[in-house]
C-alpha cells in the first residue's frame, strides 16, 4: 500500500530527520522508524492509516527550522517530510494564496510578485521555512505590525486526520498546533498587492522605537538593539552607527535614513549571522506586550556576548528574540540555556508570553486562553494520542523538569 | 584539517537555506544536502556517526557553491566539502570505485579521458604553435579530447589578435581539478609540478585557459600548493574571456553583429568561485545579441551538474541537474545557450539532447571577429 510513497528506512536518514535547528544539552530524541516525503492528500491518508493500523506516531515536518523540538520524533514513528508537496496557486481576483504546506515562502513571494501580488506576512527564515511548518508554529515575522500573525491571514485549511480529510475554516483548532490534531494539507492565505516600500532607519532607544512603531499605519518595524549591531559589524564587516536602530517599511515617506535603513532591512534573513563568532548560539525567544519592551530589556541582561532584535506586531505586542553567544565545547554551555527560561519568566511577569511552545516549551501551552477545548478536540481526533505525541500538550517528564529549572533560572 | 571542519560544522545554524543545492533540489534527502552534511560531520566528530556511512552521500555534490551564497553563516562551504572528501581518502573511505578508476587512468595518460597522452596536442597540429613565448595557452583536459572546437577557435583567436603564445602540447598535462574536487590530493602535486617546469622551461609569465575549471584551479588551488611545496608562484592567471573582454574594452577588436537570441549559463568555476560574472555578458552584449538571462544567473545560476565528481560518479543525478538547467534555458525563448566553459559546454549538450544549441563564447567571437 505504501511501497510506491518515497520513503526511507535507512539508518542514515532516519538520523538526519531526527533533528531541528536546536542543540539542546541532555535531550536525547528517538529516530524514527521511517521518513516518508508524500507527494499528494492521497499519499498522506495512506500514511496515517498505516499509523492508525501500527499505532505508530506521526510527526510533520516542513524544513525543521524552528528550535522548539516540534519536528523530534520523541516517541520514534513516522516522519513526515513535505519536500515533495510544495505546489501552489494564487486566486488573483480573491487574492488568495492556496498552497501544499512544503511550499517555501521566499519562493511563493517571488512567484507572486510576478503577478504584482505579495505576501502579507512572512517569516524571517523565508528562504526556506514552509507554509505548513509556519502556520503549524503560529509564527510573527515581517509584515506583523500589519498584518499580525500568519493566523490572522489563513482562510481555510485542509486537514488530515485519522477519520480522512476536510476543508476547514475553525483554523484555531490547527495554527500553532504542531500537528498534534491534524496534518494541514493545504492552506488558503490572503495576500495583498505588491508595494514599493521604503526603509528608514532611526537610531532611537526600545522606549521611542516603540512609540514611533506605533505612530502610524506602517507595513513593518524591526528594532535591532546596540549589542547586536556591535556583532553584526564584528561579523558581517559591515559599519553600521553601534547605536540602537528601529527599522520601518512604509510606502509613506519618513525623515529616516534610508541607507542604513535599507541595509538592515535587506539582511533581516540573515539574523544568525553573528552565531560564527560563537560557534554556538542559544536563541531565547518571547512576546512581550510592547509598552513593556524597555522593561524587559533592562531586565534581561545574560552575563554573556548576546544582542536582540524586535518585530513589532499589530495589537501592541513584540516578538523579542535575543541570541546569547557561547561555546558548546565548554562546560559552561549547559548553564547558558537558563537565559531562555529567564526570558521567559521575565516576559511573562511583564505579561508576554512563550512565542511557541512545540516539545521543549509544551508547558506553556496551559495559558493558551482555549487549551481546555483544544485538549478535548485532541482526545476526540487523536484517542492513541499518535499525532505528534508529546508536543505542545505536555506530556512526560520533560514539561515538568523545565518547570522546575524555570524556577531556578 | 579536523579543528577547521570542527569548527564549520559547530557554526552551522541548519537554517537550510542551502537548500537551493542542484543535488539537493533533484533527489529531496536531507543526506545530500549542505545542511544534512554539516549535521553528518558534526555527528563523526562528536563520535555519533561513522564515516563509512557518509562517505557516498559526501561526494553527491556538485560543489557549485551555491550553498555558500546563501550560507547564514558564511561558512566556506567549498572548502569544507573537498576538506572533508580529502580527509576521506586519507582515512581510507574513498575515493568512490570510479574517481579511483579516474586516478588511475591519470596516473597513466596525464588526463582523466583514456585516449593516449602524445595525442593531446593532436587538435593543434594544423596550427602553428610555439615551443616558447610569455603567455602559454593552457587546453585542459576536455577541449583536448572532447570539445576540441574551443581549444581550436582560441588558437585561431590568439593568432587573428596577434597574440604570441605558446602551447605545451603533449607536454600539458592535467591541472589536477578533477581530483582535487573528489579529495585525491597526491595526484594534483604530481600535475602542479609537471605544468610548473614546462612553464618555467618556456619562460611562461602568463596562463591562459577557455576552460573555466582549469582557471579556478590555477589561479585559485596551484598558488596555495606552490606555497605549500615551496615553489615560487608568480604567474599571471586569465580565462580567455578576460582577454576578449579586456581587448573590447581597449578597443582592439571590434565584433560583427549577431542578431540572435541568446542567453548564459554561468559556469560555477568562473561564476561563484572566481566571481566572473559580467566579463562574458559585456561580451555577449558587444555583439548586439538579443540577450536575455535565465531566471537563476550570476551567483544563484544553476550548476549545470556535472562538476565535483558527480557526472563521472552519479550521471544520473548529473544528467537531471543538466536537463533543469536546459529548461530553465528554454523557458528564456532563446536559441543558443552561451557558456565558457567546455565541461558545461559538454554536459548541457548531452542534457539537452538535441533541444537546444550550446556553444561556448570563444566559438561566438572568433566567428564574429
Amino acid at each position: 500500500m505504501l511501497n510506491d510513497i518515497p520513503s526511507s528506512n535507512d539508518f542514515l536518514q532516519r538520523f538526519l530527520y531526527s533533528h531541528d535547528i536546536s542543540f539542546l544539552p541532555f535531550i536525547r530524541t528517538k529516530t524514527p522508524d521511517i521518513v516518508f516525503q508524500p507527494r499528494d492528500e492521497e499519499d498522506v491518508l495512506k500514511i496515517l492509516k498505516f499509523a492508525r493500523d501500527n499505532l505508530k506516531p506521526v510527526i510533520p515536518r516542513g524544513s525543521a527550522t524552528s528550535g522548539y523540538g516540534g519536528v523530534l520524533p520523541v516517541r520514534g514513528g513516522i516522519v513526515v517530510d513535505f519536500f515533495r508537496m510544495n505546489k501552489f496557486n494564487v486566486d488573483e481576483d480573491s487574492k488568495i494564496l492556496i498552497a501544499e504546506p512544503g511550499a517555501v515562502w521566499w519562493d511563493i513571494e517571488k512567484e507572486l510578485n510576478k503577478k504584482g501580488l505579495s505576501l502579507r506576512v512572512y517569516p524571517t527564515s523565508a528562504p526556506s521555512s514552509t507554509v505548513g511548518g509556519w502556520i503549524s508554529q503560529n509564527g510573527y515575522g515581517v509584515g506583523s505590525l500589519a498584518y499580525g500573525s500568519i493566523a490572522d491571514n489563513v482562510v481555510k485549511l485542509r486537514v488530515a486526520d485519522f477519520s480522512g480529510i476536510r476543508d476547514t475554516e475553525e483554523i484555531e483548532y490547527y495554527v500553532g498546533m504542531e500537528g498534534t490534531t491534524g496534518i494541514i494539507t493545504r492552506a488558503w492565505i490572503r495576500v495583498k498587492d505588491y508595494e514599493d516600500f521604503n526603509y528608514y532607519a532611526f537610531h532611537v532607544d526600545a522606549e521611542k522605537a516603540v512609540k514611533l512603531a506605533y505612530a502610524s499605519n506602517y507595513y513593518s518595524a524591526l528594532f535591532i538593539d546596540r549589542n547586536y549591531i556591535e556583532l553584526k559589524n564584528k561579523v558581517a564587516n559591515t559599519d553600521l552607527p553601534e547605536r540602537d536602530t528601529l527599522v520601518i517599511a512604509t510606502t509613506k515617506k519618513m525623515d529616516g535614513n534610508e541607507e542604513i535603513g535599507r541595509e538592515i532591512w535587506e539582511s533581516r534573513f540573515y539574523p544568525i549571522r553573528i552565531k560564527r563568532l560563537g560557534p554556538s548560539l542559544i536563541p531565547a525567544e518571547v512576546l512581550v506586550p510592547s509598552e513593556k519592551l524597555p522593561l524587559f530589556f533592562r531586565k534581561f541582561n545574560p552575563k554573556a556576548q548576546f544582542g536582540s532584535e524586535v518585530w513589532f506586531i499589530k495589537g501592541g505586542k513584540a516578538a523579542v528574540l535575543s541570541f546569547i553567544l557561547c561555546d558548546e565545547r565548554r562546560w559552561s554551555y549547559v548553564l547558558y540555556w537558563r537565559y531562555i527560561l529567564k526570558a521567559l519568566k521575565i516576559a511573562k511577569k511583564l505579561g508576554g508570553q512563550s512565542y511557541s511552545t512545540g516539545y521543549y516549551l509544551s508547558k506553556e501551552s496551559k495559558n493558551l486562553r482555549n487549551f481546555k477545548d483544544l485538549f478535548e478536540f485532541k482526545k476526540k481526533v487523536d484517542p492513541n494520542n499518535l499525532l505528534n505525541p508529546n508536543k505542545v500538550f505536555p506530556s512526560g517528564l520533560l514539561p515538568k523538569l523545565i518547570a522546575i529549572a524555570e524556577v531556578f533560572s | 584539517m579536523k579543528e577547521f571542519l570542527e569548527k564549520e560544522a559547530l557554526i552551522c545554524a541548519q537554517c537550510h537555506y542551502c537548500r537551493v543545492c542542484p543535488v539537493y533540489s533533484v533527489i529531496g534527502w536531507e543526506s545530500v544536502s549542505p545542511r544534512g552534511r554539516m549535521f553528518m560531520l558534526r555527528s563523526i566528530l562528536k563520535g555519533k556517526l561513522e564515516p563509512s556511512i557518509v562517505v557516498e552521500d559526501f561526494y553527491k555534490c556538485t560543489t557549485c557553491g551555491a550553498c555558500e551564497v546563501v550560507c547564514q553563516t558564511s561558512i566556506p562551504l567549498v572548502d569544507v566539502w573537498e576538506t572533508a572528501r580529502a580527509d576521506f581518502v586519507r582515512k581510507g573511505f574513498a575515493p568512490l570505485n570510479i574517481h579511483k578508476m579516474l586516478r588511475e587512468i591519470a596516473e597513466k595518460t596525464g588526463s582523466p579521458y583514456k585516449e593516449k597522452r602524445e595525442d593531446r596536442g593532436k587538435w593543434a597540429e594544423k596550427y602553428k604553435t610555439k615551443e616558447k613565448a610569455e603567455i602559454i595557452y593552457f587546453a585542459g583536459c576536455t577541449a583536448s579530447y572532447r570539445t576540441k572546437e574551443l581549444a581550436e577557435n582560441t588558437v585561431e583567436f590568439f593568432t587573428k589578435v596577434g597574440i604570441d603564445f605558446c602551447y605545451a602540447g603533449a607536454d600539458e598535462v592535467c591541472c589536477g581539478s578533477p581530483f582535487l574536487r573528489t579529495g585525491q590530493r597526491e595526484i594534483v602535486y604530481e600535475f602542479f609540478k609537471k605544468n610548473y617546469s614546462e612553464w618555467r622551461r618556456r619562460g611562461v609569465k602568463t596562463i591562459v585557459t577557455t576552460c573555466a575549471g582549469c582557471y579556478r584551479t590555477i589561479s585559485r588551488d596551484y598558488p596555495k600548493i606552490a606555497e605549500e611545496l615551496g615553489y615560487k608562484w608568480d604567474f599571471k592567471v586569465f580565462h580567455t574571456v578576460q582577454i576578449i573582454h579586456k581587448l573590447l574594452k581597449e578597443g582592439k577588436i571590434k565584433l560583427k553583429e549577431w542578431r540572435e537570441k541568446i542567453t548564459y549559463h554561468d559556469p560555477c568555476h568562473l561564476g561563484r568561485h572566481m566571481g566572473i560574472y559580467e566579463e562574458p555578458r559585456e561580451v555577449l552584449k558587444a555583439l548586439n545579441t538579443d540577450f536575455v538571462e535565465m531566471e537563476r544567473n550570476r551567483e544563484n545560476a544553476l550548476c549545470c551538474g556535472a562538476g565535483g565528481g558527480v557526472r563521472s560518479q552519479f550521471k544520473e543525478i548529473a544528467m537531471e541537474i543538466g536537463k533543469k538547467r536546459i529548461e530553465e534555458a528554454k523557458r528564456t525563448g532563446a536559441k543558443y545557450i552561451i557558456s565558457c566553459c567546455p565541461f558545461c559546454k559538454l554536459h548541457l549538450e548531452q542534457s539537452s539532447e538535441g533541444s537546444m544549441e550550446v556553444l561556448d563564447i570563444i566559438e561566438v567571437v572568433n566567428k564574429k571577429l
